[in-house]
């Protein structure tokens, strides 16, 4: 390696640990195969202006005359008990759902980095604390709580009455109130991963020579437990969507006019008879996104883990 | 052990105190509030009357007095009435607690009796077709939308092929055994394929970690049976972990059960905490939901005892681990 | 010497608390370092000398303060590191830099060379990205690295080579005191030779003061103008490296040196081989905490602790032991 001129061998070195991530990526099949579907799906969900440019439809156009229409030329899928096109408003809701699923998966990774650097590094009684209201968080029942606090009404918090119900903001409030209770997987892992890496000898190094808590936590923590943050984010995505879509489903999430893989399937139970095309879909999208987004993080864990090499 | 016991109950209680305070805060901050829905059932109210009825019932108070006296008032066993049933809070909960029981037991128990097995197999089959199998059932488990989940059963076993009753605990007029086995199994269903997937998932991962411990070579090495290898040396060390992921997942059981129960119209306390909820009851979503917390609080804290008294390496009393 | 010391230490105490316990309340304490002074002038090289578990990498990590002292002082060019906190302690860190034993620990995996070596630069600030790139191709030529490599990363180097990088990060910002904890033992005895002379040449052109933290007395004895023995968290012996060698007077002192293999003299001279096992710093035993072990043991040593007293014969060499080693004949 030595006899290589003076700038290829870093590339080289970088590009191995790449190669090798590639490589043992490329192995897991399944993951792979997710990352298609999932850029599949991104791609259909960003081209539903385009469908409904070509359709000549809006997704939120209601025809009462076309109700519950069987698949045609016209309308692919059909359309919904509002004479909605089935095919548009699963495109739009595959949008919603992904934003949502990505945007509060990774606000939740930012708010639990922050908190389990700041408890792994700093240590003490911060840490104590951090820790105290992390395992109070866990402990949490989950989808009650997320009930509880989808149902607030923003207007007694202060927030202008045309504010609060427009249907927009309630994209926003499923990102925040999912944000604020699944940060706690990544804020054990950072600080955990804090806590021991704050002993190397390099972050000692660092400290001696002066450097500032966040220098150290910037530049030398942080980069080194990229990885399983990656990871247990991308495994973040596929609850987000599930958690998003249950509450969408249960009317407290997305608010229509805006479709949501879950706010779709609200009232189908009045549908399993007459149409259960309408029920499946959703469900199904939502099934494979997440199932996708699971696959995904497996194979990056997989793929990242030092350890699996040795498997 | 005592001590450490103690020190966590002192925790928990803590955090529930804390939670009833939040909870209070929020559903505070639900639309609405008692007087509104006075007014709305009765249009001759005035504007006036309803201040008057406010500062009745201390709703013109600030926040932090009324919860004090709302708590001052349970820590002496009057939690109030619920709107909704009309009754005290404390008379209608048993009802739906021991319906959700029935619920979560069962899919507990046919959880496990299937996850123990096959993580176990899994992991004796690691990387063979078998393995990928599971695992890729697994996955499908975990990443399943419950609600959709259940939409589907109904429409295969009930729509489709009618079979299986949709809903309910038991039939109009009907009852007994038979009826009510009838009403638990898409309910049962629903629930433990919510669950399933990660039991069998960690009981995997736990049983391979085992099997590559010394000891596990060691009685091999010393000629014990594959079986006993296994089942007595293997399974007993993994238990240990699996043990304490599947009491740490009692709060995400709670709420597939809200799930499950809201979608089978199954009355039990996930319904029950929806429809306080929705319904505006405010007592009853109040005690509901500080109940639930109190209950995941319990099987937390179960598990980190039994946690401790599974695995006498880890000391709890402090000292001894420099 | 009528001139200040560069560095004075008095009385520094570190304890650690052992166990968990709710909120960090600990169970016992660790008494790593028992109130321990000396002084280092500007240009010359102490050695903090004893086995692994002593107190010495403590009592480096103390004194540039990435442990907080529980008592004492440590006067830098007559500032109290030991009192310093936020922009004071960051300039006076400026002044001291430390290389550490572990190379493959010592240096961030996910950094290539140059940006670790500039980064006491880039920490304390006032030199452009030119500079930067100057002085550390400067520095890395010195330690003896081809500053064409400043774009790899640490694993692709050997442990020698490593510690060269440490050694040019400890140089890079023209530092008046280095700490050296354990710098040689954890690389290849054939390294080892190499970069003890990179070391002494860098001191004595830059005229460095160096704390060098050792177990082995044969490195102290090319490297120390002055050496101190640690035992327990406290320092049993102190002199200048001649006379320590030449007239041991504490019996720890004396076995480690008499186990330090002379090349042709057959494996242990004067063979005195200290039995029995260090005790535990948690439960240190009352007296001097070398009695248990102590082949010249009094009826005091089990109960009074020995204070570091000056020997007779020489004003510089100090010992803490009631029943020295006899004085050599004048």
């Amino acid at each position: 390696m030595t006899a290589l001129p003076p700038t290829l061998p870093a590339r080289a070195a970088d590009s191995g640990l790449f190669t090798l991530f590639a490589r043992r990526f490329r192995e897991h099949r399944l993951a792979v195969g997710s990352l298609l579907v999932l850029c599949l799906l991104a791609t259909l969900a960003a081209a539903a202006p385009l469908a409904e440019y070509v359709l000549g439809l809006d997704a939120n156009k209601v025809d009462l005359a076309q109700r519950l229409a069987p698949a045609s030329l016209a309308h692919p899928l059909g359309t919904d008990e509002l004479g909605r096109d089935l095919l548009l408003r699963l495109l739009h809701g595959g949008q919603v759902s992904l934003l949502v699923g990505i945007t509060a998966a990774l606000a939740s990774a930012v708010i639990g980095t922050i908190i389990g650097l700041l408890a792994g590094y700093h240590g003490g009684k911060l840490d104590a604390i951090l820790m105290r209201c992390t395992d109070g968080v866990i402990a949490l029942p989950l989808l009650p709580l997320l009930i509880v606090l989808a149902a607030v009404d923003l207007t007694k918090i202060g927030l202008p009455e045309s504010l609060a119900r427009d249907a927009d903001v309630s994209l926003y409030r499923m990102v925040v109130i999912i944000a604020l209770v699944s940060w706690t997987t990544v804020a054990r892992l950072v600080r955990g991963a804090a806590l021991s890496l704050r002993e190397r000898e390099y972050v000692l190094a660092a400290v001696s020579s002066g450097a500032g808590p966040f220098r150290i936590m910037a530049v030398h923590i942080l980069p080194n437990v990229v990885s399983p943050i990656i990871v247990a984010t991308t495994l973040s995505v596929g609850n987000v969507i599930l958690l998003e879509s249950v509450l969408s489903f249960l009317g407290l999430g997305i608010q229509p006019p805006i479709a949501s893989w879950g706010n779709m399937l609200t009232g189908s139970q009045e549908l399993i008879w007459s149409a259960p095309a309408l029920v499946f879909w959703p469900g199904a999208l939502i099934f494979l996104t997440v199932i996708a987004f699971n696959f995904l993080g497996d194979g990056l864990q997989d793929a990242l883990d030092p350890r699996a090499l040795s498997r | 052990m005592t001590r450490y016991i103690v020190q966590r109950l002192g925790e928990s209680i803590i955090v529930i105190a804390l939670m009833s305070f939040l909870i209070y805060a929020l559903i505070a901050l639900m639309p609405g509030d008692p007087i509104d829905l006075m007014i709305n059932s009765d249009p001759r109210l005035t504007p006036a009357d309803a201040a008057r009825l406010r500062a009745v019932y201390g709703l013109d108070r600030p926040l932090m007095e009324r919860y004090l006296s709302w708590a001052g008032a349970a820590l002496s066993g009057d939690f109030g009435n619920s709107r909704l049933h009309v009754r005290p809070v404390l008379d209608v909960m048993p009802g739906y607690l021991l319906n959700s029981v029935n619920l979560m037991v069962l899919s507990f128990i046919l959880s496990v009796a299937i996850a123990i097995p096959a993580g176990v197999y899994a992991a004796l089959r690691q990387n063979t077709r078998v393995d990928h199998v599971i695992n890729l059932l697994c996955f499908a488990g975990i990443s399943v939308p419950a609600f959709w989940l259940a939409l589907m059963l109904i429409i295969l076993f009930a729509v489709m092929f009618p079979i299986l009753p949709a809903s309910g605990i038991n039939s109009i007029g009907g009852g007994g055994f038979l009826d009510t086995a009838r009403h638990l199994v898409l309910p049962v269903a629903t629930l433990t394929v919510f669950s399933i997937g990660s039991y069998t998932r960690f009981m995997r991962a736990a049983m391979i970690e085992v099997l590559r411990q010394d000891y596990i070579r060691t009685a091999r090495a010393k000629g014990a049976s594959e079986n006993r290898v296994v089942w007595i040396h293997g399974l007993r060390n993994a238990m240990i972990p699996v043990v304490t992921v599947i009491a740490l997942s009692f709060g995400t059981l709670f709420s597939g059960a809200l799930i499950t129960e809201t979608m089978f119209a199954y009355p039990g306390m996930g319904k029950l905490i929806f429809d306080s909820i929705m319904g505006n009851d405010y007592n009853m979503a109040l005690v509901t939901l500080l109940f639930a917390t109190a209950v995941t609080l319990a099987a937390n804290l179960l598990a980190d005892i039994a946690y401790a008294w599974l695995d006498p390496r880890i000391s709890y009393d402090g000292g001894g681990q420099a | 010497m009528s001139t200040a010391p560069l560095l004075e230490v008095t009385d520094l105490t570190k304890h650690f608390p052992v166990g968990g316990g709710w909120l960090g309340r600990g169970a016992g304490r660790v008494h790593a370092l028992n109130g321990i002074s000396f002084s280092l002038h500007a240009g010359r090289t102490v050695a903090l000398v004893g086995e692994s578990g002593c107190g010495k990498t403590t009592a480096a990590r103390t004194i540039t303060r990435l442990y907080r002292p529980d008592h004492g002082r440590v006067l830098f060019k007559g500032e109290d590191l030991a009192s310093l906190s936020g922009t004071a302690l960051k300039s006076a860190r400026r002044a001291v830099q430390m290389i550490f034993q572990d190379p493959f620990g010592s240096l961030n995996p996910r950094l290539p060379v140059a940006t670790i070596i500039a980064e006491p630069l880039v920490i304390h600030g006032g030199v452009d990205r030119a500079e930067q790139r100057r002085r550390v191709a400067d520095v890395m030529a010195r330690v003896g690295l081809d500053p064409r490599d400043g774009d790899r990363y640490p694993h692709e180097f050997s442990g020698g080579q490593r510690q060269r990088i440490a050694i040019a990060r400890a140089l890079i910002i023209e530092p008046d005191l280095i700490i050296a904890d354990e710098p040689l033992s954890a690389l290849d005895v054939s390294i080892q030779a190499q970069i003890m002379n990179l070391l002494k040449d860098i001191r004595d052109e830059r005229g460095l003061a160096f704390l060098f933290i050792t177990h082995d007395l044969a490195v102290v004895d090319h490297f120390a103008n002055d050496v101190a023995v640690m035992y327990l968290g406290h320092i049993v012996e102190m002199a200048s490296r001649e006379s320590l060698f030449a007239h041991p007077r504490h019996p720890y002192t004396r076995a480690l040196i008499d186990a330090v293999p002379v090349p042709g003299a057959g494996k242990r001279p004067r063979g005195r081989a200290i039995g029995g096992d260090v005790p535990s710093p948690i439960d240190m035993p009352p007296g001097c905490p070398f009695h248990p072990r102590c082949p010249r043991a009094i009826a005091a040593c089990s109960t009074i602790p020995p204070k570091l007293n000056p020997v007779a014969a020489d004003s510089g060499h100090a010992v803490a032991c009631h029943n020295p080693e006899p004085e050599p004949a004048p």
